[in-house]
């Protein structure tokens, strides 16, 4: 016979590594209050007939947030046959609030004590035989981190799911409660005893979503009940039901817990969150911790030695080695073979396509590995925090900072680092706006044109001013969306600090790769596909094959360059390397190369050294066109990788296309004012 | 007085929760009901950090102004 055993628990209590441990699933962990979402599903890895559910965390059963919803609607509706109700031993008097809950929904119940090592370390002593007689449910000791007591957990859990004893009844409420308890559970008919004494608790605490599915005859004598019960309790008798749990949880933890010692201690978190969260220091650690990090990805010099690659610039460069190889061999090969031309034109420009992502691959990785050891950590819950009065002014919450500064380095990991904000709507305008943070696919166009139109002016300057309208655009469209997008105001932060913890490297593998494959696979096959289509369109007309100017790209270009009639650069080539741009962003360069008569290699190699490019592009773009040229592909929409990726990550295509079309309309607007503006200084 | 007010340091036991119902439910399910003691284990330019019931809790001073001790 199977069994289905939910996990269920506080965010940050270690719920997740539990799951890991039992199921030996792939799966998230992070320190994030909320995480995990989505219901997680495994089978236990000694005993294929137990089935597993990862809830989401949860503080209690009053619907809160959306996870909280789920987890309570999971466990009164659909009734697992047993809750592990996992316990953070080292702060047992919150946690055992949810326990009391869990209990009161007569569904059978083990009690995991998790962190015991933690609390041995602190020489606090919890006595789980006694806690267990009193609750009437096994209570087993567990750390979940080392796969200590798991054995003894399940077993407990497997009795406990096929023998099906209630736990004891508990005497939490006063006299005044418990009666008003009784009393509305006279009115009701449906359900188990359980049920009716769990939806009489949850009436009386002024639960909306349970009166709701009361019926007109029962709702009347039962809001009376109620009502009576809120005059006694001056006004809030869900206040004094809670009030009463943890009086009850009090005298629980006086008969079952030994403090070694009384009052404050403060632990080795309290000590580093003295110097990590610092009214002065908090800011300069976190610049110096989120360089590093950026210097470990995407350094050429890193540590500021001269030539000596990052971590991932090395691996990067690897991995373009390898595939330039492989290239060359499959263009031998075809050639030896006799392909025809259009054959291995569209072989080698689809191996172009998807090396341009595996190139991106390992940066993707290491940058990853490193935010998964951050978050894991603990440290990433107190950079939220920390920023969160900086981004309060932007009308976003602390929690987007991460992503958008990694937007400066690559919008598809940012875009992925996104799913860690909680509220919907910061999540959304922060996907929205992560584009706008000049990634460095982006860099080669603002060199192209600096070297080439701006000879004679201060060119770090041209590119410092082209990120700085990037960051205005983020800032003004934080702004603008966070009233346009239903949601309400930012909310409180109110945020549980997790202890501080050395990552095990099997959580923070897993946790990379779940990011990374979904990268690959998903970013693989938008820009596999784009690039099929693009070579198509520039390699043929409807008379064949042809030169790129008599292509469809150059009567597309042809037919949509009148759009670019008021930003300064209605020109076919211009409006085709917008288009290729979405490809990857380099590829402009590469574009311009080959449409303004140079060798594309050559050109990036030139923009490298800092020399006059393109002499040619000068007839075509004045000064003022350029910055709007720079500026429009700066905003407009992103390369196809990363809408693949605000695609997976709104989860809609309605989302998408939104996302898609403010940052076109946006880009627009912006490069039309700068056009404009420009254009009376030049 | 206000939560917000109170330095690093001190504990302080919860008179008021004066915040919309949602909030206090959720104050309530982390641990902050009257009477309650309140440990202030830090606080910089974005709000405090909390010890209650052996939980460490940030939250902005928006929030903290909300909560009144004694």
């Amino acid at each position: 016979m199977s069994y289905t055993i939910a996990l269920a628990g506080n965010p940050n209590c270690g719920k997740t590594t539990l799951f890991n441990e039992l199921t030996g699933s792939r799966q998230h962990v992070g320190n994030w209050p909320g995480v995990t979402v989505d219901k997680k599903e495994g089978t236990y890895k000694k005993n294929k007939e137990i089935n597993m559910l990862d809830l989401p965390g949860t503080y209690s059963l009053s619907p809160y947030s959306a996870e909280e919803i789920v987890a309570r609607d999971y466990i009164v509706k659909e009734k697992p046959d047993a809750v592990i109700n996992i316990v953070d031993g080292t702060s047992i008097e919150r946690n055992l609030y949810l326990t009391l809950q869990v209990l009161e929904t007569g569904i059978p119940t083990v009690v995991a004590m998790n962190m015991m090592d933690e609390v041995e370390n602190r020489g606090d002593k919890i006595d789980c035989q006694k806690l267990s007689q009193i609750l009437g449910v096994p209570v087993v000791p567990i750390v979940a981190r080392t796969g200590k007591g798991l054995d003894e957990l399940m077993k407990a859990a497997h009795k406990t799911a096929s023998g099906a004893r209630p736990s004891n009844q508990l005497l939490i409420f006063g006299d005044d409660i418990e009666q008003a308890i009784e009393e509305i559970k006279e009115h009701l008919t449906e359900g188990t005893p359980g049920d009716r004494q769990w939806t009489a608790i949850k009436l009386l605490e002024g639960d909306e979503v349970i009166a709701k599915t009361l019926e007109p005859a029962q709702a009347g004598t039962i809001q009376d009940i109620v009502d009576r019960m809120d005059s006694k309790c001056s006004g809030d008798t869900e206040a004094a039901i809670a009030d009463q749990r943890y009086q009850y949880i009090g005298q629980l933890v006086k008969k079952t817990v030994k403090k070694a010692q009384s009052g404050h201690v403060e632990t080795r978190s309290d000590k580093l969150d003295k110097i990590l969260t610092n009214r002065v220091l908090a800011l300069p650690i976190f610049a110096a911790v989120m360089y590093l990090l950026f210097a470990a990805t995407f350094s050429e010099n890193f540590l500021f030695i001269p030539g000596l690659p990052s971590p991932g610039v090395w691996l990067a460069g690897l991995v373009e080695t390898a595939w330039g190889a492989l290239t060359g061999l499959v263009e031998g090969g075809l050639t030896a073979v006799g392909a025809s031309g259009w054959a291995l034109g569209l072989v080698l420009s689809c191996m172009d396509g998807i090396g341009a992502v595996a190139g991106f691959l390992p940066l993707v990785l290491v940058l990853f590995l490193l935010l998964s050891f951050l978050e894991d950590s603990g440290y990433m819950a107190r950079v939220a925090f920390v920023m969160d009065r900086i981004f309060r002014r932007f009308g976003l919450s602390g929690r987007s900072f991460i992503p958008l500064l990694m937007g400066f380095g690559c919008s598809v990991p940012a875009l992925m680092a996104s799913r860690t904000l909680e509220n919907d709507k910061d999540r959304k305008i922060t996907m929205m706006i992560t584009p706008f943070m000049s990634c460095g696919a982006k860099l080669p166009i603002y060199l192209m044109f600096a070297v080439t139109l701006f000879v004679n002016s201060n060119q770090t300057m041209i590119v410092f001013g082209i990120y700085m309208i990037g960051l205005l655009a983020a800032v003004a469209s934080a702004f603008i969306l966070g009233k346009l997008l239903k949601g309400g105001e930012v909310s409180n932060f109110i945020m549980e600090l997790p202890a501080y913890r050395i990552p095990t490297l099997k959580s923070v593998l897993i946790h990379a790769w779940e990011k990374v494959k979904g990268f690959a696979v998903k970013a693989g096959t938008v820009i596999f596909g784009s690039t099929v289509l693009i070579w198509l369109l520039s390699s043929f007309n409807f008379s064949g094959m042809c030169e790129m100017e008599d292509s469809f790209l150059a009567s597309i270009g042809n037919a949509i360059k009148f759009i670019f009639i008021p930003l300064g650069f209605a020109d076919w080539r211009a409006s085709v390397g917008v288009v290729t741009g979405w490809i990857a962003k380099e590829n402009i360069v590469a574009t311009f190369g080959q449409l303004f008569g140079g060798v594309s290699d050559e050109v990036i190699e030139a923009v490298s050294a800092g020399e006059e490019a393109l002499p040619a592009i000068t007839s075509v773009f004045t000064p003022a066109a350029a910055w709007a040229y720079m500026t429009f592909n700066l905003l407009c929409m992103p390369c196809f990788a990363a809408v693949g990726a605000i695609k997976r990550e709104m989860g809609s295509w309605k989302w998408t296309l939104r996302a898609v079309g403010y940052q076109m309309l946006t880009a627009y607007i912006v490069a039309f004012v700068v056009y404009h503006l420009f254009g009376l200084f030049y | 007085m206000a939560l917000a007010m109170v330095g690093i340091g001190e504990t302080r036991t919860i008179t008021e929760l004066r915040v919309k119902e949602e909030m206090k439910r959720h104050l309530q399910d982390l641990g902050f009901t009257v009477g309650e003691k309140v440990y202030v284990a830090g606080e910089n330019s974005s709000g405090l950090i909390l010890k209650i019931k052996g939980a460490r809790i940030a939250l902005n001073r928006g929030l903290a102004t909300k909560i009144s001790v004694a």
